[in-house]
């Protein structure tokens, strides 16, 4: 009973306590907010530039910055998936608390539309002044759809094959990038390819996802129309017959043997486990692990993979795909609401059209990908000891001038999810090609309706 | 006289209530119902969560009664849950039955008990996962052992792809659930058994009375007001069932249709870039919550008819 | 003989189940000593020698401690609110007749039942308007109305409290609110003990709203702060990272926990009915 009383007695005392800590916490925040002077210990600096971000490259270049310049900043980290959500909880509200606000391309059209981000066009800032400096396509990606320059972002994305330059030597009997990239060059060719290395006892891909970067040749809906072309199909076919064909290593792109896919030998289970094919299971009786040939993803995989490939390090090489194409990428703009739009536009100058930022970035995020079409010349010799020595920037460069921005549309997230989802439920077996080509159309019609139209084959 | 004045006394103690219950009203109206109040009125528009907001009428209403996939993330819900409630209730139902039995006595229950609760301290992002991966098909740790197991007795093993198909991946999840909750509705259950008497189940016991007279005719009847709240709580949270689902399958795994569950669904238009309709997400809640306030009327029925 | 056959079978039993509860909690555990490559590499129960590193990296990130004396900051207050205004307010709805008490009790289950996420909106613009944002305003004071909370306390107080009780503190003398505070409460609080406890680890891994509102990095509660380390550039490495902070965050949850179990086993010896 003495227990009890003395918990009730508590519970008391401590409510007085955490409402009055409340009561003078909201005193305290009024009256700081009307004064606009002295601020309270933990809230955010009133000078600062406050920048949203969704990743920390944007905190050490803050950092960097607020250093040269001697302006204070305040950068928040938000995680991704919620960074929208966030962005117009704030800014549909018309806060004035932002003042740097980012994207990636996706989100884009959406910030755009929604007035978010500050018409980098008009003075003083006349963006179009720097056209020329920053590489082609992640120019037009900070467009909106009225051709208005909204958002710049200090990297390049564009996606390559990253491949094992040791078992390139075995198998085909060359490393040369130009050389492997042929063997990447079309659907076709790279289903060939990827037979040839299960005959030789390594596995091409470590999942079936590795080709998304390179799919589609045209935008996802044209006019307001579904519009899907031949190379979906293509792409569709050849991710089924990778999976049925035992072409992959069966991970799943991100997940933990993905990654360890990266570093060496990763374990086949025992060849009866395999549901799919019956000579597999002869020719693998012996073999307890395999080797994965290849990845694809964008120029900031040099990083993931940096981070990963353990002993495989200086084996590595990177050629083209069958397509061009890109992937993510950070842009940055200023928020339509902000007060401190000069101090911004300076951030965003400083961490885009900078040649000594550049120079700079690339060292300290040990071999990021810039956007500044002067430092990607500069460090065009630069080699990669990852990569045995390959000169990645000046690969980038070739492959960023080949995308074609028009194929994004606000619309590519769902719809290409969408897409995937008809690809995996084909490849398990759950549905035939047609009833999964159904029910994406359906999928794409009551997810947009009004918006999009589908014209079914 | 004297009549009089107790019953003036009595309704002054009554009027008592209004001051208690006061914080409560004030804070609810405004923390609560308002936000809700305004997912209603923006169930009657289209609204991108910025721009222009017009009016939609029922339209929205209607578009979410004939969406097909609508009422399939319905049944994957109903599906999950069921699957999660037998195993999380009848797995806790049993473990009070077993601690409360005064024959057995077991002992440690409150260490058991804390252990039962740990998979529902850690945050929701780490279970998915850890389950994740230890589920997964090739590599999982999870089909590892049951493969070591097999050949052990010298059979072969053909790995169950737990998450990466249709026939599993509901199920997985609903066990997972279960193995997340059933703590939970232990506390609860046992939290109900200790504020029944001890003297009844002395009695019991003296008049020799069986386990299973003892759980029918004294545990269950006092249970039932707890169990009511479980039972509905339960139910209301697993119709928006989210967070496990939402992180444990990608949106292009081919199961992934088959967990959608109808908060994921509404989530797709409240949240998602690129689809973001408040209007019809809207719309889907106010649905939701509809289905979800005519089978907890029925539950209520059923369970409360006698304790009115 | 028999019996105790059974006996073991029941505790073996119940060890297992145990033990099934544990193992991902320790992974947790042995993964924050492990790097990221090892992490991903596989599976092991086994304690790694990262825990260092895996410090310093967190510590580059972020301010563990400063997180966990934001999230108290927010779950201690939250939880009492809640304790105590759920238990006046049940108490009230479960004992007094009233005008309102049983429109209050609907409205309170059919609130119950409202699917969370989409009042966020609302909620957001709500304390935009109030200026409430960046402050820990939005994420304390509405703990004070928790409708699942008085649900439960509500039927608690009808099946814990003979109103023999009360009627004879009355006449003894006993204003209201001290019956309340010195009968009432008592009684209760294992019913609140046990909320209390789910209410804080609710409170404590609550990451949505917090996310919303707080825009300072110096306010961040520990979730937050762990999905910003999650989405710093390079996950991989900081695999261990991430479970250390999570393993850490979970600390003061368990603390917590003992301590109201605790408490809930003393409750029942002394048999609140009884005295």
């Amino acid at each position: 009973m003495k227990l009890k009383k003395l918990v009730s007695l508590l519970l008391v005392a401590a409510m007085t306590v955490s409402l009055a800590a409340c009561g003078s916490g909201n005193d305290k925040k009024t009256s700081s907010g009307d004064e606009n002077g002295t601020t309270e210990e933990g809230s955010v600096d009133k000078d600062a530039l406050v920048i949203w971000t969704i990743t920390n490259d944007q905190k050490t270049q803050a950092e960097k910055w607020a250093e040269e310049t001697g302006n204070k900043v305040d950068v928040t980290v938000i995680e991704s998936g919620d960074y929208p959500t966030k962005l117009q909880a704030a800014l549909g509200g018309g806060s004035k608390d932002v003042d740097v606000i980012v994207g990636e391309p996706q989100m884009l059209e959406d910030f755009f539309d929604a007035g978010f981000f500050e018409d980098l066009d008009q003075a003083p800032y006349n963006a179009q002044d720097y056209a020329g400096q920053i590489v082609d396509y992640v120019w037009e990606v900070g467009q909106d759809s009225d051709g208005v320059q909204r958002a710049i972002s200090y990297q390049i994305t564009p996606a390559g094959i990253y491949y094992r330059r040791d078992i390139a030597q075995n198998v085909f009997g060359t490393d040369d990038p130009v050389e492997i990239g042929k063997l990447f060059a079309d659907y076709d060719t790279v289903l060939q390819t990827a037979q040839t290395l299960k005959e030789a006892g390594y596995r091409c891909f470590a999942s079936d996802g590795e080709i998304t970067y390179f799919s589609g040749q045209s935008a996802w809906v044209i006019d307001g129309v579904l519009n899907v072309d031949q190379a979906r199909y293509d792409y569709m076919d050849l991710c089924v017959e990778l999976y049925q064909q035992d072409l992959t290593a069966y991970a799943s792109q991100w997940s933990t043997p993905w990654y360890q896919a990266m570093s060496g030998p990763v374990p086949v289970l025992t060849a009866e486990d395999n549901a799919w094919s019956e000579d597999f299971a002869e020719e693998t009786a012996d073999r307890d692990t395999t080797e994965v040939f290849a990845f694809g993803l964008p120029s900031w995989g040099v990083l993931t993979l940096r981070d990963n490939v353990g002993d495989t390090s200086g084996k590595w090489g990177v050629c083209s795909g069958p397509a061009y194409g890109f992937g993510g990428g950070t842009y940055l703009g200023i928020s339509t609401f902000s007060e401190k739009k000069d101090l911004a536009w300076d951030f965003i100058k400083w961490c885009t059209l900078n040649e000594e930022t550049a120079d700079w970035w690339i060292e300290d995020s040990e071999g990021d990908t810039v956007s500044l079409v002067s430092a990607l010349e500069k460090h065009a010799d630069d080699e990669n000891a990852v990569y045995g020595g390959q000169k990645l920037y000046q690969f980038w460069q070739e492959q960023a001038a080949g995308i074609d921005y028009s194929k994004v549309t606000r619309y590519d997230k769902q719809i290409g999810d969408a897409w995937g989802t008809a690809i995996s439920k084909i490849k398990t077996g759950e549905m035939t090609k047609d009833e999964a080509i159904a029910e994406f159309y359906d999928t794409v019609e009551a997810t947009f309706p009004g918006e999009v139209t589908v014209n079914r084959d | 006289m004297a009549n009089v004045s107790e019953k003036k006394k009595k309704r002054n103690y009554n009027n008592m209530a209004y001051l208690f219950v006061l914080p409560f009203v004030v804070v609810f109206l405004i923390f609560s119902v308002y936000p809700v109040l305004r997912t209603l009125f923006l169930s009657f528009h289209n609204y991108r969560g910025f721009g222009e907001m017009t009016p939609a009428g029922i339209d929205n209403y209607k578009r979410v009664l004939t969406d097909k996939f609508f009422w399939r993330t319905l049944g994957n819900t109903i599906r999950i849950w069921g699957v999660n409630i037998v195993l999380q209730l009848g797995l806790a139902f049993l473990l009070t039955i077993v601690f409360s039995d005064i024959k057995y006595k077991v002992r440690g229950l409150a260490i058991y008990r804390a252990v039962y609760y740990l998979p529902n301290l850690i945050a929701c992002t780490s279970v998915a996962f850890l389950f994740k991966t230890l589920l997964d098909w090739r590599f999982g740790t999870f089909n590892q052992i049951i493969s070591t197991i097999y050949k052990f007795f010298g059979a072969t093993y053909n790995p169950v792809n737990w998450l990466g198909q249709a026939s599993t991946a509901g199920n997985t999840i609903a066990v997972i659930s279960a193995w997340m909750w059933f703590g939970n509705s232990f506390i609860m259950l046992m939290a109900g058994v200790q504020g029944i008497s001890k003297d009844y189940f002395e009695a019991a016991a003296i008049d020799g009375a069986g386990r299973w007279t003892v759980f029918g005719k004294i545990t269950l009847p006092l249970l039932k007001p707890i169990l009511l709240y479980v039972a509905v709580t339960s139910l209301i949270g697993g119709l928006q069932m989210f967070d496990l689902p939402f992180l444990m399958l990608g949106k292009t795994d081919a199961a992934y249709s088959s967990i959608q569950t109808v908060v994921m669904y509404m989530y797709k238009f409240g949240f998602e870039t690129g689809t973001t309709q408040l209007g019809y997400a809207s719309a889907i809640a106010y649905v939701l919550f509809f289905i979800i306030l005519v089978v907890s009327l029925i539950q209520f029925k059923f369970f409360g008819s006698k304790e009115d | 003989m028999a019996k105790k056959i059974k006996k073991v079978i029941l505790y073996l039993a119940l060890t297992i189940l145990a033990v099934m509860c544990m193992v991902p909690f320790l992974l947790m555990i042995v993964n924050a000593t492990r790097s990221g490559v090892e992490i991903t590499k596989s599976f092991t129960l086994i304690p790694g020698d990262s825990l260092k590193e895996n410090w310093e990296i967190m510590n580059n990130f972020l301010d563990v401690f400063l997180g966990m004396r934001n999230s108290l900051l927010v779950a201690v207050p939250c939880t009492l609110l809640t304790a105590y205004f759920s238990a006046i307010t049940a108490y009230a709805m479960a004992v007094y007749k009233f005008k309102g008490n049983k429109v209050l009790f609907s409205v309170i289950v059919v609130f119950m039942m409202i699917p969370g996420q989409l009042g966020l909106i609302g909620f957001y613009n709500l304390c935009n308007t109030l200026h409430l944002i960046d402050t820990y305003i939005p994420l304390i004071l509405p703990a004070i109305a928790a409708p699942g909370t008085v649900f439960f306390l509500r039927q608690y107080v009808q099946s814990s409290l003979s109103p023999a009780l009360l009627e004879a503190a009355r006449i003894d003398g006993a204003g209201e609110l001290l019956i309340f505070h010195r009968i009432v409460l008592p009684i209760m609080s294992p019913g609140i003990a046990t909320m209390s406890i789910m209410g804080f680890i609710g409170n404590w891994n609550a990451y949505l709203t917090p996310m919303l509102i707080l825009n300072s990095q110096k306010k961040y509660t520990l979730p937050v702060m762990v999905a910003a380390l999650k989405n710093s550039t390079d996950m991989q490495s900081n695999q261990g990272a991430i479970y250390l902070t999570v393993a850490l965050s979970v600390i003061p949850i368990m603390l917590v926990f003992c301590f109201f179990s605790r408490y809930i086993i003393s409750s029942i010896s002394a048999g609140s009915v009884k005295e």
